[in-house]
């Protein structure tokens, strides 16, 4: 059988760069597997967590990236997420009392930055909202949560946090108006 | 006037008389309250529409004559008004995203080829003005809280030397990604599609309208009708509609759940597909090949199938199981171009698969029943329900769960999956254009070739997507299909393994 040749020749650049996530996924399960087992074998604080939330964090921000939504909205938001998340798993598991003053410092930077980047590229980034509709509510949910929990100490990172979410959150229904309800009913639909 | 034109030369303008300047003049006037795209789309669009005037140009074509053909009111109001429009995922679409992964995308590609060789700046071109008629390909997937969705995305959609591997994962995940992709090389014009927006039916009648308006640009004009959609009409909503929600349901519904198939045993290659082959026959010597064993092409060609796939496993038991892809539009008319086809197994015991004629009947027989229409609707009420089942659950668990199921069961419950086209009907004056069409289904997980056909003229095109290096499956086909007397041309692409 005789092949005549009708697609034209491919470079190789494209099929080594498959090739190494790959090969990149056996070390990371390796470090996941191998770090837990060690440390309990091992005994004393869980420091295995933090590894196994860095190891999380490396893999879904910088190598398996999302498949829909890769933008720099969703990529800040889920940033200021997992940072807060893998902040919360240090002061929990390694060394505690500090996170309730730093987290929501972090949250409130993340907010300006998540801001910064949404309102400097806004026609487009108006279609991505939803990630920096949720990153503004769970900073509030946080503000409220940690002003009720923690109101014996100090309320000041907590009000800004929640105080910036909350201006955020006007600013983006007065910038998009009509289309801020739109997009609601676009993400939120289930036909 | 220079300022106000990127491409075309010194020369080029003082070539003009004063009139035709001013007819320039007039014509980018006119482009831009058509177009008010941001700054760098409006740039890119703007260049599309001078590279076509200067290859008019240089070919001898008057002025009047360039711009008449590439009369800016053929944008319509697509580049002119902000996107609106949104289009929640038709029930087959729906699993499609949930199950991608980064080297994992449900593509198939078109392709037809013409007895020219391709003008790129026309066929910018035609995108740019075919576009607007398809307002649901004009889209970006989005991530919703319970399902994902279409956005409408105004931007100018590009066109691409072929340079890669047929049917690759398209790169949906930036704002205002295309889930399209349209290639060309040398005479051939391909669009690969991403399913979540189209199937088979709904992508050809994108790759009529488009090469209908490129062939327009060429000089080469044909009047829509009945096999043709006018490009420059007002989409109807029935055309983007979610017709499995019109369909009247089924009493009782069956499920997707089937035995495990038996694969062909080649090694799996690294590159998916690992090469793909189109078989070009005549039509005629086909349906001759058919008749000859008293039966349709499609059975005929299953029937070619099922031995040729005995030829390319070891396995003595099991079931072989191919895959049939049946349109909906013919139970239930509908003009959707959105997916709207269902599918069923043809499946026969491994030690039964001898010869081509004791096959014919069993095939016929099981294809009647469960390609019918009661099957078909039973399987769409299924779907139906399944998503109506999971429609308010979010997509944070529905996602992992169907990745885990579908990568569990993924492929498997079939050999391979034939999906057959038909014959294509253009207008005469388009069909006189064109040399042939092929039809090309994207890889799958576990099954080692994918076979899809198209016939267009007297040109079937039986086009295979191979996910193995191991030739047996199409050598054995080769063979079987030359022994009935027909006459085969066999081309494709190199090797992609390294």
């Amino acid at each position: 059988m005789k092949i005549k040749i009708t697609y034209p020749p491919v470079g190789k650049k494209r099929i080594q760069r498959k090739k190494l996530l790959n090969i990149l996924r056996w070390p990371f399960l390796l470090a996941a597997v191998l770090c837990p087992v060690i440390n309990l074998t091992v005994g004393g604080k869980a420091w295995s967590v933090i590894v196994l939330m860095g190891l999380y964090m490396v893999w879904k921000l910088g190598l398996s990236t999302d498949l829909v939504e890769y933008n720099r909205t969703s990529q800040t938001a889920k940033t200021i997420i997992t940072v807060c998340l893998l902040l919360f798993l240090i002061d929990f598991f390694l060394s505690g009392g500090w996170a309730v003053e730093v987290i929501p410092v972090v949250g409130f930077c993340g907010l300006v930055v998540a801001g910064v980047l949404f309102f400097t590229d806004f026609q487009r980034q108006q279609q991505n909202m939803l990630p920096l509709l949720l990153l503004i509510l769970l900073a509030l949910a946080g503000a409220v949560v940690g002003l009720t929990v923690w109101n014996e100490r100090a309320h000041w990172p907590f009000l800004i946090m929640g105080g910036f979410a909350l201006a955020l959150l006007i600013a983006c229904i007065a910038t998009m108006g009509g289309g801020f309800l739109r997009m609601l009913r676009r993400r939120f639909h289930i036909k | 006037m220079k300022k106000t034109l990127l491409h075309l030369s010194e020369d080029t303008l003082q070539a003009l008389t004063e009139q035709e300047q001013q007819l320039l003049q007039e014509f980018f006037a006119d482009f831009r309250i058509h177009c008010l795209l941001n700054k760098k789309e409006k740039k890119r669009l703007w260049e599309d529409f001078e590279r076509a005037i200067l290859y008019y140009l240089d070919g001898g074509l008057s002025l009047g004559e360039a711009l008449q053909r590439l009369d800016v009111k053929q944008l319509g109001g697509f580049y002119a008004r902000p996107p609106v429009l949104w289009f929640p995922l038709d029930d087959a679409a729906k699993i499609y995203p949930l199950s991608m992964g980064h080297d994992k995308m449900t593509m198939f590609r078109l392709s037809v080829t013409l007895k020219k060789a391709v003008v790129p700046e026309l066929l910018q071109m035609a995108l740019n003005f075919t576009i607007k008629r398809f307002p649901s390909f004009a889209t970006t997937l989005k991530k919703g809280v319970f399902w994902h969705y279409l956005d409408t995305n105004k931007r100018r959609f590009s066109v691409h030397r072929e340079s890669g591997i047929p049917c690759q994962p398209l790169k949906v995940s930036a704002s205002g990604s295309q889930s399209f992709r349209v290639v060309y090389w040398e005479n051939r014009i391909s669009v690969e599609f991403f399913h979540v927006l189209t199937d088979g039916a709904g992508g050809m009648t994108f790759l009529k309208v488009l090469t209908a308006e490129y062939l327009r640009l060429t000089g080469v004009s044909a009047v829509p009708g009945e096999t043709l959609w006018d490009c420059n009409a007002t989409p109807a909503s029935e055309e983007f509609e979610n017709t499995f929600t019109r369909v009247p349901r089924s009493d009782s519904a069956s499920g997707f759940v089937d035995k495990i198939a038996v694969q062909m045993n080649g090694k799996l290659s690294a590159n998916k597909p690992c090469r793909v082959l189109h078989f070009k026959m005549s039509a005629a010597q086909l349906k001759a090949a058919a008749a000859r064993c008293g039966t349709t092409v499609t059975v005929y060609l299953l029937a070619q199938l099922f031995l040729a796939i005995r030829a390319a496993t070891d396995e003595l038991q099991g079931e072989i199981s191919i895959q049939v892809p049946v349109n909906m539009r013919k139970f239930y008319p509908s003009r959707t171009v959105r997916n709207f086809s269902m599918y069923c197994g043809i499946r026969l015991p491994v030690k039964e698969i001898e010869e081509a004629k004791s096959l014919i009947a069993p095939i016929l027989n099981q294809l009647e029943q469960k390609a019918s229409k009661e099957s078909m609707s039973r399987m769409l009420t299924a779907t139906v329900r399944l998503v109506g089942m999971l429609r308010c659950i979010p997509l944070v668990i529905k996602q992992p769960v169907a990745k885990l199921v579908y990568g569990f069961l993924g492929d498997k419950i079939f050999t391979m999956t034939f999906s057959n086209l038909g014959v294509v009907q253009l207008p005469e004056a388009l069909a006189g254009e064109i040399d042939g069409m092929d039809f090309l289904l994207g890889a799958g997980s576990t099954n080692r070739v994918s076979c899809s056909m198209v016939t267009i003229n007297d040109s079937a095109c039986l086009s295979m997507t191979k996910m193995t290096v191991d030739p047996s499956f199409e050598e054995k086909l080769y063979s079987l299909l030359q022994a009935d007397g027909i006459a085969v041309e066999a081309e494709g692409s190199e090797l992609y393994e390294d």
